[in-house]
């Protein structure tokens, strides 16, 4: 996979429907799309993951198979990052199934590194609450999950998570509504538990 | 409501007021502070997350190199691709056992060693 004319091509210029259609001779160009979409992919896979080792794994493996499916990719009008975002999906899918249990363990790393640099006193009431937020996160059916990792950490708007998802805007945001109910009822229940914990 | 779910998440990530959007709403104020602390606890809570930069370049290494192996590029080609080189394998086993079964002669060098041998 070599093209003489690589090296004069600014591949940061190109967008991605043009990235792609050279990327299936090129390797140059899927190394550009490698380096728009790696930092997200891996963050969507770690969330879902919940540890780092696993989302390394799971990340390698979205990447080898875009780069060799990408040869038969057409654009149907899923963007080619809705089409990385399903493989990944897919992959944690799996990854779930095969592990047979959520990990929700995992959590406590993520918790306890982001916040390992500030202060413990003041930081204890937050990072408990974070854990319980997080841990109701993973509680949530696979599409709700998704749709919060979405939104939230990659900032996409409801039409980019309707593409990915293969979903109107309108049941996207229908989807929101009822994952934040959900979600407030399971930290009720979480707070309410972890009181009778206390009190018992 | 979920319209206004949507706006008051899509204000606080844009790091505007919502305080007028709600205002408007039939949501109970309390309601809408409970929503409005766990879309602010779901923001803090949920960043992106870097990649070692080990890992990213190994990965990208380890991209380039097995691109260059051939059952990696005959994967990603198209169904057609794969219908025709399994048509040609087929014909190329076909011709070989072909071969193999009637021998390499040509039929008149079949003819002339009929007529040599005795009956």
């Amino acid at each position: 996979m070599k093209n003489p004319f690589s090296s004069r091509v600014d591949y940061k210029a190109l967008d991605d429907t043009e990235l792609v259609a050279l990327a299936k001779e090129d390797m140059d160009a899927f190394g550009e799309l490698y380096e728009r979409y790696l930092q997200k992919i891996y963050s969507y896979v770690f969330y879902r993951t919940g540890n780092a080792h696993d989302a390394e794994d799971l990340t390698a493996k979205v990447f080898f198979r875009a780069l060799s499916h990408i040869g038969a990719y057409v654009d149907k009008g899923v963007p080619f990052q809705a089409w990385l975002y399903r493989i990944a999906h897919n992959l944690v899918a799996n990854w779930h199934r095969d592990q047979g249990r959520r990990k929700i363990i995992a959590l406590d790393e993520y918790v306890a590194h982001s916040l390992k640099s500030e202060a413990p006193d003041r930081l204890t009431e937050e990072r408990e609450e974070q854990s319980q937020l997080l841990q109701a996160v993973r509680r949530l059916p696979e599409d709700r999950q998704q749709l919060i990792l979405l939104k939230f950490v990659e900032q996409m708007s409801n039409a980019e998570i309707g593409a990915i998802m293969g979903r109107t805007e309108g049941a996207i945001k229908s989807l929101y509504h009822r994952t934040l109910l959900a979600l407030r009822e399971e930290m009720e229940m979480l707070q309410n538990s972890d009181l009778n914990r206390s009190e018992g | 409501m979920q319209d206004l779910l949507d706006a008051i998440t899509t204000g606080l990530q844009n790091g505007d007021r919502v305080d007028s959007a709600i205002a408007q709403s039939d949501l109970p104020q309390e309601d809408a502070d409970d929503f409005v602390e766990m879309i602010q606890a779901l923001q803090s809570a949920l960043t992106p997350q870097e990649p070692r930069e080990a890992f990213a370049a190994d990965l990208r290494a380890e991209l380039k190199k097995g691109e260059s192996s051939f059952l990696e590029r005959l994967r990603g080609m198209p169904a057609r691709v794969h219908v025709a080189a399994f048509l040609a394998i087929c014909f190329g086993f076909v011709l070989f056992a072909l071969r193999r079964l009637f021998g390499s002669e040509t039929p008149q060098e079949m003819q002339e060693e009929a007529v040599v041998t005795p009956l």
